[in-house]
């Protein structure tokens, strides 16, 4: 269990359905093979219709998050307008790439609505952008869940079934890593409103 | 002047020459062939098995009462951060009145104990009365003393009844054996012995102590991340074993004693809403 991205654990999930998203994280923040809390915060609301989900060091979520909400805050004082969920993700990939020779180590998923449109999109910790999938996964219970993702994902679900599809995905993956896990929360986002669903998950 | 004959300590190759007139019998690592001497660090021996680091990702624990012996383990098996199993059976029941507990390589601690059965088994054969627990556990520990620094990673417990009562050892990799009333193996020990020592009475009752166990190994499959599957729960008592509980899942657990205390178990209990 070496490795820097490995130090804290966790798993993040995003997917696109119809004119909806959703996240998924894990809730455990943990040192090595010790977990610390249950209740960390991986995704994060970073405008009506935009959320930033991060994993990887903890440390660097909550600088990299603090900084991604610091930039948005700006703009709207600046441009006196919305962030387009496009822009923002464009943002993230260079606030990443500035930091190229000492980079933040997490690994985020943007997901947001544009105009009813679902927007999703991953990147390695120095900004490389990937936005043309529809279900993006991160962390150390990131291969697991892909997995679970191939097996249940169909396009164009509705927020119900997504939100099903995305927990479920979760929880298979996180079972069979020993860093993730320790709770699920589950966001899904439509034009109208942002759901937020507290997973009953293995606690160990 | 008594001639000192190293090999008479039980180094890997006396065992080789023992067994070469029985019959059945089960193969044994071939001797350590190359010694290597450094200045920082340990000598090692065949490059001290690099390749296989395992690291003792578990939680078992054992402990006298007035009962007899309890032993209770977890059931999580992992490859790093990659849970390969959480149905493992880490108590492996030597006979009908020998009891070992895994922790570390699997595979070490699957293959010596069942060597111990073996020679359990012949003794009982030639000499007519069955192993104490001190002897089985002292042959134990002959043979990881001959394989030291070769890279075996094994901490068990070997608890059992015989003619003086019921005892309990711990023997690890390095050839330590130690007897005592309470021990915790593993990475989920340090958790496991907070739950134990706060409430080990040797006066305790049988159910009393099945709890105790049960509470110690739970704990740790929470905080530890090497630990986790089911509770499996062993007693040991004058008439040899009994298997108290075959699996109780730590999920339903957790949910359970957080009920018990009136909370939902989720980790919001201080409702700080962070999400």
């Amino acid at each position: 269990m070496s490795g820097i991205f490995e130090y804290n654990g966790g798993s993040i999930v995003g997917m696109k359905g119809k004119n909806c998203i959703a996240m998924a994280c894990d809730r455990r923040f943990g040192q090595q093979m010790s977990t610390i809390t249950t209740n960390y915060q991986k995704v994060f609301k970073i405008q009506d219709n935009i959320l930033l989900a991060l994993s990887g060091l903890n440390t660097d979520i909550h600088t990299f998050y603090a900084l991604m909400e610091k930039e948005i805050n700006l703009y709207n004082l600046k441009e006196n307008r919305k962030m387009k969920p496009t822009t923002f993700a464009n943002l993230v990939a260079s606030a990443l790439y500035e930091r190229r020779f000492g980079p933040f180590f997490v690994t985020p998923i943007v997901a947001g609505l544009e105009n009813g449109k679902p927007i999703l999109a991953t990147y390695d910790s120095i900004g490389c952008k990937s936005d043309l999938d529809d279900f993006q996964v991160g962390g150390t219970g990131g291969n697991y869940i892909y997995g679970a993702c191939e097996a249940f994902f169909k396009p164009d679900m509705n927020p119900e079934e997504l939100e099903e599809v995305i927990g479920q995905s979760l929880v298979s993956g996180c079972d069979r890593d020993a860093l993730s896990g320790w709770g699920g929360v589950v966001y899904v986002l439509t034009e109208q409103k942002l759901t937020v669903k507290i997973l009953k998950t293995k606690q160990t | 002047m008594i001639d000192f004959d190293p090999s008479s300590f039980g180094l890997a190759h006396t065992y080789q020459k023992e067994d070469k007139d029985e019959i059945n019998t089960l193969a044994l690592p071939s001797a350590p062939q190359v010694i290597y001497k450094s200045l920082n660090g340990p000598t090692q021996i065949n490059g001290g098995n690099k390749l296989n680091n395992f690291k003792h990702g578990t939680t078992t624990l054992g402990f006298v009462f007035k009962e007899g012996i309890l032993l209770a383990v977890d059931s999580r098996a992992s490859m790093g951060s990659f849970l390969s199993s959480e149905q493992v059976r880490k108590v492996i029941e030597i006979n009908e009145y020998l009891l070992g507990t895994m922790a570390g390589g699997a595979a070490d601690c699957q293959y010596w104990l069942a060597y111990l059965a073996n020679h359990c088994r012949t003794y009982e054969l030639k000499n007519g009365s069955k192993l104490s627990v001190a002897a089985a556990s002292k042959f134990l520990q002959g043979i990881l003393i001959g394989y030291r620094n070769s890279g075996l990673s094994m901490g068990c417990m070997i608890a059992g009844t015989d003619t003086t009562g019921q005892h309990l050892y711990y023997i690890d990799n390095d050839g330590m054996r130690l007897k005592g009333d309470i021990f915790s193996v593993g990475s989920g020990s340090t958790y496991a012995y907070g739950v134990l020592d706060n409430h080990y009475k040797y006066e305790m009752s049988l159910n009393e102590a099945v709890e105790l166990g049960i509470r110690a190994i739970y704990h740790a499959t929470h905080r530890d991340t090497a630990s986790g599957g089911v509770v499996r729960v062993y007693h040991i008592h004058q008439n040899g074993w009994t298997k108290v509980h075959d699996g109780i899942d730590v999920v339903d657990l957790h949910y359970q004693f957080a009920q018990q205390k009136g909370l939902v178990g989720d980790g919001d209990e201080a409702k700080q809403r962070l999400f």
